[in-house]
Parts: C-alpha cells; sequence; structure tokens
C-alpha cells in the first residue's frame, strides 16, 4: 500500500524475484513511478478500505507492507490487514521513531525511516563508514538515539 | 486543576464534534482537556471555553501526550474527522498511558468492525447512528428505546408494535419469545395490560420488554414477525 518510492521500488523487486505483486494507492499518478510494463495488479483506492484491499486480493496475500507517507494510515491498514484479513506477514513503516517502537511493543511489525537515516548518517560521521554500530541498533529498536 | 473527584476526560480533535463534546462535559462538571493541533482553531476554542481546557498538540504525538495528565484520564476520546489518527491516538491511550476506557469517533461505518478488532472500547459512528434513526421513522413504526436494569445488567425495551407486525390479532403466547426476552406489559392506549397468555395483541401496542441484550435490532426483528403479505 503506497507507490511511492519505497512501494514502487518494492513492488517492482518483488515481481523480479517471482512474486504476485498488488499495489495500491489513491493517486492514478503514482503508478507512473512503476514504469510502462509493469505486470502487478495496480489497485486505485485506499488502503483502508476493505473493498480495495479486496480487489488487491489482500484475502489470499501471504504479505502485505504499508509505505504511505501518512504513519496513522499505515498503522491502521496494517492492524486491518493482520485483523480483519489475518494476513501472515504484515509490516509498516512509520517516519515518527517513537510510534514505531509503541506499536512493535503492542506486537506490530515496524520500522522507522527516520531513525534508520539518521543512525545511517551518526556512523558515518563517527566511522567514515555508513555500516556502523547505529545503524544495527536503529533497526532493532527504532527509537535509537531519540 | 486536578481534583480527584472530577473525572478527567481528554478530548482529541477540536472540530465541531469535539467542541461540542467538551462544552457538554464541562456543563456537567468533568475535567476536560480539548486538545487541538491548529493554533488558530485553538485560540478561538480557548475563547468560547476557557483557556485551561485546551492544549494545542497532535493527539498523535506520545510525548505529547505525556503533558496532559493523561495517565489519570478516565476516558480518551478520539474526536477528530480522519479514522486513523482516532484509531492511533485511542491506541496509544490504551497500550501505553494505560487508560481505561477509549472511544473513537468512527466517520467511514465500515471501519468500526476494524476499531474493534484492534481494541477500541467504543467506536462511535454517526453515520450508523443516523441510519438507525432514519429507518426507524422511515419503517413508521418502532421507536425502540432501552433502559438498563442497573442491578441484573438486563434492559427494559420499550417498542411500538409495527403496524404489519405478525403478530397482530394473536395471542400472547403465540410470540414465542426466546429466553431471553420476556414481555413485562403491554401498553394499549396509554393503559398497562398484564400480558397474560391469552391477551390477543393489537395494532398500535407498545410493547415493554425485558431482555438480557440490548440488541435493539434483534428485538425489533421479534416484534415484527415475519410480515404478513395478506
Amino acid at each position: 500500500m503506497g507507490c511511492g518510492r519505497v512501494g514502487s521500488t518494492l513492488a517492482l523487486r518483488l515481481l523480479r524475484e517471482g512474486h504476485e505483486v498488488a499495489i495500491i494507492d489513491l493517486n492514478l499518478a503514482s503508478f507512473n513511478r512503476l514504469g510502462e510494463n509493469f505486470a502487478g495488479k495496480m489497485v486505485l483506492g485506499s488502503g483502508l478500505d476493505e473493498e480495495t484491499l479486496r480487489l488487491a486480493g489482500i484475502e489470499h496475500a501471504e504479505a502485505f507492507a504499508s509505505v504511505t507517507n501518512g504513519d496513522n494510515r499505515n498503522l491502521m491498514a496494517a492492524q486491518i490487514a493482520k485483523e480483519v484479513f489475518k494476513v501472515s506477514r504484515v509490516i509498516t513503516r512509520l517516519y515518527d521513531p517513537i510510534r514505531a517502537q509503541v506499536y512493535r511493543e503492542l506486537g506490530l511489525e515496524t520500522f522507522c525511516s527516520t531513525s534508520i537515516g539518521m543512525a545511517i548518517i551518526a556512523d558515518f560521521f563517527a566511522t567514515g563508514s555508513n555500516r556502523g554500530p547505529a545503524l544495527e541498533s536503529a533497526a532493532a529498536t527504532p527509537t535509537g538515539a531519540s | 486543576m486536578t481534583d480527584a473527584t472530577k473525572p478527567y476526560v481528554i478530548v482529541i480533535g477540536g472540530g465541531k464534534v469535539g467542541y461540542h463534546l467538551s462544552r457538554h462535559l464541562i456543563e456537567r462538571d468533568y475535567e476536560v482537556t480539548l486538545v487541538e493541533k491548529d493554533r488558530a482553531r485553538a485560540d478561538w476554542l480557548a475563547h468560547h471555553l476557557g483557556s485551561c481546557c485546551i492544549m494545542v498538540g497532535d493527539g498523535d504525538e506520545m510525548a505529547f501526550l505525556a503533558t496532559t495528565g493523561i495517565e489519570r484520564a478516565g476516558v480518551v476520546v478520539g474526536a477528530t474527522g480522519d479514522d486513523e489518527d482516532n484509531l492511533v491516538a485511542c491506541q496509544l491511550a490504551k497500550g501505553k498511558f494505560g487508560v481505561r476506557r477509549t472511544i473513537a469517533r468512527v466517520n467511514d461505518p465500515l471501519n468500526v468492525k476494524v476499531f474493534k478488532a484492534v481494541g477500541i472500547d467504543v467506536p462511535v459512528s454517526a453515520t450508523d447512528l443516523l441510519m438507525g434513526l432514519i429507518e426507524a421513522e422511515l419503517s413508521g413504526s418502532d421507536m425502540v428505546k432501552g433502559v438498563a436494569v442497573k442491578a441484573s445488567g438486563a434492559n427494559l425495551i420499550d417498542v411500538a408494535l409495527p403496524a404489519l407486525s405478525a403478530h397482530v390479532g394473536h395471542r400472547v403466547d403465540e410470540m414465542n419469545l426466546p429466553a431471553d426476552e420476556l414481555l413485562v406489559c403491554i401498553v394499549r392506549n396509554g393503559e398497562p395490560v398484564v400480558p397474560s397468555p391469552e391477551v390477543i395483541i393489537e395494532a398500535g401496542d407498545e410493547l415493554i420488554i425485558y431482555s438480557r441484550t440490548l440488541d435493539v435490532e434483534r428485538v425489533r426483528e421479534l416484534v415484527s414477525g415475519t410480515v404478513r403479505r395478506d
């Protein structure tokens, strides 16, 4: 859910790996990011709407990722996928590190792109390498050094 | 500001719903904090409700919520126009601050199910409530009203018999009410009638039913029976 940079790149990658992919977005123009010969399913609508999710085939989906630019929207969609449609692997991208941690504690798989980005910069400043210890800890506990 | 005897309610979202709800609660002597994101709207609210009950901030930010005294709130109400914001605010209140009761305004009635599934205590859909009332008006029959009987946990439901009810012209014992429902009284032309088994039910009767559940829909079905086609 969400055909921005993360969503569109992820969809194309999963397709290349041989998966069946459906991508949902509110905005028709967003699907341009997928290029011309996208072999997956594009669904125009809100990922908070059960009908739209059904159209995307959520009832037989094995995994669901919510990666729109709205944290609350992502959280709500992820919980619909998990609790209503019983999708077994659900993950959600959040900007707010605190919400990411709280919902992880509540049992929802989350990651925080803010914490991860910040950690990469911190690692780079500290060590000159962008793959240092801060990134590891940001990925593990999204609040990181907040 | 802290008064242990007053129930403390936090209302998130200072639109029409949040404003009127807060005003009502303040009039009834609740301690209220109304949370509003927009500074200009918050100023307007402070002018109308008094500045002590308004806080400017984001009801989905943990750090901000922590400044509202949320851990001693008895109830948190998510009253914004965005379902996802109400959901997250209520989940944070419950999951992180241990608020016992969360009430969320649900703008899209289809989301009621989701809110229940993820643990919101009371999802309130204005659309559903309105539809229920309008439907009752349209069906021309039944203003169904329920009153909880506190001691037993059961309810008294007052229902005007629909004109087309299959029970009209039949005996009380032919209603075959399930074990959870008991016909307590018939009100006919404003007078109580004891519902003995042999009493014939008439059009225009009002039935007072004792029910273990407050499932108004079910009671409505029970009293209308199968609609007659003659």
